[in-house]
């Protein structure tokens, strides 16, 4: 029998219409539960997406590049191309060659005391390309007092809380000393240019920055000798893919060097990541659990209301199925109008969100989370995968809620209900 | 009232197969609710040939209503037989049954029963629709019907916004539509006016005179069972009286 569709759309949107307030607390409930599933889920993403974002962009960079045998030890000796060193220039632009890097940065490393004075604290040496690292690591952009080292200088630029420990300001004299990579004891004086305040304390207290040369200089390695090449990739999750492109690039001409992304060497983000999307689903279910409760109540009233008429539609020569199906039919369009209302409510605030995160530093100050620099900002990232998705849980909630009410119209008895 | 020639197509149903439109054979059904049984229609025969125009009577609760739906394939018959149109209907599955009533019979209920989101055009081609009749030819009928029985121009309107004799005629269109074997009408006339409901009988008259619509009612009302050319009576569920009046 050739029955289509549109007679029985039309006949469930009138129906609708009946009772338009029900159906609009009704459709108004299941746009809700969409809107906020897709909303939480879009701000879950924007956090892990700052986090992830602050956690590898503060100093880390989203995508590293040692020699293999760096990591774990961080042996002073493991510089790329071991002892003979590497074309670093060369290195740094094969890296910022990727199309998913922003800006590469070689780095030195070392471990020392730092004295002024009377006081002398246990400090952790960062060697950078002060210019290059300003693209690189967010941290360059946490300056309080002074400047950034510049050149091949001997210039320090320190932490807040290891400058209050030092009691020391731009422009103070600093004597280092570190074991160098020849056996023996590397020592130098060193000027103060600046502090920065990253609001990390492991950072602040511990860590001082200085010109990759005259760390070089210090711990007696040669200039084509370094540690690390860092990048700086926008979009953390391009990241693999990126280490996968160099893995192969970087094999023809840097053989001996490992390219890792913020997924090897920061797991835990990863980790971290995973668990907000299991939250997502355990909300969408949550949410339109609670909703088929919902539509399957009004359904049932608006279908018990309507018995007589399913009588009728009976005794005319509908069989329970297509009594049934007309049921079915009406909250086909219940979904679709829940869905719509629910899109036309939140695209718009996901678009307003995304592009402009509220600040909301008034509410709690700078905090940190699993070692990312968390901005005071709701940030939303557009969730598609779950728009869809949560669209399909939509209409599976309303036709899923409609299906008691529809089998209990489809078994009306006409001569029952025809009765007076 | 004017005899027309009847075009084979309308008839033709009936006409081949030379069966009555409805055969009861001792037919009884019997409600049991708490304990408490009811008979309400009581070994009833019957005949009504095609093209009769058929007057059930009796007091209230005399098993009218009972008997029809039991005829019409809305109620199962506790015992007895029942044929519409030549075929047995009394153990047809439901489905099947649905379809029977959907292609041969025609409902006309006491308080009209359209279906109040539809317009009135789209409550008369409702049961042609559930054919799958296209569209074309379901609108072509109904609106040379709606003329013919004088509400041209209310198609479009909802049930709500038509009078009761207006609505009583658009479930009067709805029933014959379809050119069924058989239209089953239940108090068609209790919730009109007597001005209106003469109208409506005429109306009813001129359908059966001139398409050969077989019409079985249940009525109390005095002018419709003057009409009558067959009256059946009664009473506690049993035929009391079974008269041919022309
Ligand atoms: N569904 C039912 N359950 C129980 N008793 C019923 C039912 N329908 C009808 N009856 C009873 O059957 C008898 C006949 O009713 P009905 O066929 O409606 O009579 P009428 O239409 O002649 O007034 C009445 O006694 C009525 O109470
Ligand atoms: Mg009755």
């Amino acid at each position: 029998m050739n029955r289509p569709a549109a007679p029985w759309l039309r006949l469930g949107w009138r129906n609708l219409g009946r009772n338009s307030r029900r159906t609009v607390l009704t459709a108004g409930g299941l746009a809700l539960g969409y809107c906020s599933v897709v909303v939480m889920t879009g701000l879950g993403r924007g956090m892990v997406a700052e986090m992830i974002g602050n956690g590898t962009g503060v100093l880390s960079g989203q995508l590293q590049v040692h020699s293999r045998d760096y990591l774990p030890e961080r042996s002073v000796h493991e510089t790329i191309g071991g002892r003979d060193g590497a074309d670093v220039e060369g290195l740094v632009e094969a890296v910022a060659a990727d199309p998913a890097v922003i800006a590469a940065a070689p780095r030195v490393y070392g471990g020392g005391l730092v004295s002024g004075g009377d006081q002398t604290v246990a400090a952790g040496l960062i060697g950078i390309d002060p210019k290059r690292e300003a693209n690189v690591s967010l941290i360059m952009r946490t300056g309080e007092a002074g400047r950034h080292p510049s050149g091949e200088a001997n210039e320090l630029w320190i932490g807040q809380e290891m400058a209050r420990q030092l009691s020391v300001e731009p422009g103070d004299e600093l004597v280092v000393v570190a074991p160098a990579a020849d056996g023996s004891l590397g020592n130098d004086l060193f000027t103060v240019v600046g502090v920065f305040r990253s609001g990390l304390a492991e950072i602040d207290g511990t860590i001082a920055f200085l010109p990759y040369q005259s760390l070089q200089r210090l711990i007696a390695l040669s200039s084509d000798r370094v540690h690390e090449i860092a990048a700086r990739i926008e979009d953390a999750w391009e990241a693999p893919a990126a280490q996968s492109r160099l893995v192969a690039s970087l094999s023809v001409s840097f053989g001996g060097a490992k390219v890792e992304d913020w997924t090897a060497f920061q797991p835990e983000m990863v980790q971290y990541a995973r668990l907000f999307e299991s939250f997502e689903w355990v909300l969408l279910v949550i949410v339109f659990v609670l909703a088929v409760f919902g539509v399957a109540n009004t359904m049932l009233m608006a279908t018990f209301e309507r018995r007589r008429e399913f009588a009728v539609l009976r005794a005319l020569g509908a069989t329970p199925g297509v009594v049934l199906k007309s049921v079915l039919w009406e909250s086909v369009v219940l979904g679709a109008a829940s869905l719509a209302l629910g899109a036309a409510v939140t695209l718009p605030l996901l678009v307003w969100w995304h592009e402009a995160p509220p600040d909301v530093s008034w509410l709690y100050g700078d905090f940190t989370m699993a070692g990312g620099l968390v901005r005071p900002v709701l940030r939303v990232e557009y969730p598609f995968g779950m728009m869809v998705f949560a669209a399909f849980a939509l209409f599976v909630t309303a036709i899923g809620a409609a299906l008691l009410p529809a089998v209990r119209a489809g078994r009306v008895r006409p001569a029952d209900a025809l009765q007076d | 009232m004017k005899q027309v020639t009847m075009e084979p197509s309308e008839t033709a149903a009936t006409a081949v197969s030379g069966a009555p439109a409805v055969r009861t054979d001792d037919v009884w059904k019997v409600f049991e609710h708490d304990g408490i049984v009811v008979e309400a229609v009581r070994g009833v025969s019957l005949a009504i040939e095609p093209r009769d125009f058929v007057v059930l009577a009796g007091p209230s609760g005399s098993g009218k209503t009972t008997l029809l739906n039991m005829i019409g394939g809305l109620t199962r018959a506790t015992r007895g037989q029942i044929w519409i149109d030549g075929r047995d209907i009394t153990d047809l599955p439901e489905r099947e049954l649905a379809r029977w009533r959907l292609e041969r019979v025609g409902f006309v209920f006491q308080a009209y029963n359209l279906l109040p989101v539809l317009t009135a055009l789209e409550n008369a081609e409702f049961t042609m629709l559930l054919r799958g009749i296209p569209e074309d030819e379901r609108r072509k009928r109904v609106e040379s019907l709606f003329a013919e029985i004088g509400i041209a121009g209310l198609e479009d309107r909802r049930p709500s916004k038509l009078s009761g004799g207006q609505q009583q005629r658009v479930a009067v269109a709805r029933a014959v539509v379809g050119r069924p074997a058989l239209v089953l009408a239940d108090e068609p006339t209790a919730n009109l006016d007597s001005q209106t409901s003469s109208e409506l009988i005429d109306l009813m008259a001129r359908l059966n005179q001139e398409h050969g619509t077989t019409f079985v009612f249940a009525t109390h009302d005095t002018e419709l069972m003057r009409r009558a050319q067959r009256f059946i009576r009664l009473v506690d569920g049993q035929v009391v009286e079974d008269e041919r009046r022309r």
